[in-house]
């Protein structure tokens, strides 16, 4: 049981990587990176469970904690530069400064 | 039975918030990943990380989006597919899985284990609350910071500037 469900959190893992890969608009850039970060917690949470190692969980609620600052701080960053240059996609930028 | 139900539906929300092309079902669909995630370490004997996950994650998560929302309106841009993208997700898929089932030989599974223990933060208390503090007064900054952006216009050109172009 716990290789399929440590299975699942590598899907999750790879999921997320595509996303942030693929060049999509930044809201679902920033979906793969919560998903990237989600997939941290579960192998923490199931290592916790099936191997003992408790302080996992610890770790787990820090990087809750900075998946939300990484969230806010980047959608800080997306509003500013979208007022500026009205890009939704990170290749957009490239092509705005390559214009100017 | 009921943890890999839950994990199947995981990522089944999870990939429907990638490929779906409408904005708002699109965070429906992550909101409800996150939340299945948290249901997860309920059943994992987790139940503070779990509720943790629900309360603060999953609610500071989804109203930070939809701030993105606002932004992008309903619909996601089309954009130029990547197909190496795809093929270098699976291979991160297939290598982890590869190197975790080769050396699973050296984990030792515990049977009776604690997921969370009782005293989890009675350790390093202080330096835990100091850090959250400081995170959390990064997030009230980055906020203020954020209404400053939004309240403040684009500067228009000089139009003497623009002769002189």
């Amino acid at each position: 049981m716990f290789e399929i469900e440590m299975l699942f959190a590598f899907a999750l893992f790879a999921l997320g990587a595509y996303g942030v890969g693929s060049g999509r608009d930044f809201l679902r850039i920033f979906f793969s990176l919560e998903m990237l970060l989600n997939a941290i917690i579960l192998m923490l949470a199931l290592s916790a469970r099936h191997l003992g190692l408790t302080e996992n969980v610890q770790l787990a609620y820090l990087i809750i904690v900075l998946a939300t600052l990484e969230a806010a701080a980047g959608l800080l960053i997306f509003g500013a530069t979208n007022r500026i240059t009205k890009a939704i996609r990170p290749d957009d930028l490239n092509r705005k400064e390559e214009a100017a | 039975m009921t943890e890999l139900l839950l994990l199947t539906a995981v990522l089944a929300l999870a990939a429907g918030s990638l490929f779906v092309k409408k904005t708002v079902p699109a965070m429906i669909s992550f909101a409800l990943m996150m939340f299945l995630l948290g249901i997860f370490y309920i059943t994992q004997e987790a139940k503070i990380l779990g509720l943790f996950q629900i309360f603060i994650y999953t609610g500071g998560i989804v109203v930070l989006m939809l701030f993105g929302i606002t932004i992008i309106g309903i619909e996601f841009p089309e954009v130029p597919k990547r197909p190496w993208t795809a093929a270098v997700a699976f291979g991160l898929f297939v290598g982890m899985s590869g190197l975790f089932l080769m050396g699973r030989g050296g984990l030792k599974p515990v049977t009776d284990a604690v997921t969370e223990a009782p005293r989890l933060f009675a350790g390093g208390f202080a330096d835990t609350v100091l850090l959250f503090a400081l995170i959390g007064a990064s997030l009230l900054y980055g906020t203020v910071r954020m209404i400053d952006v939004l309240k403040s216009r684009p500067k228009a050109r000089d139009p003497k500037e623009a002769d002189h172009v």
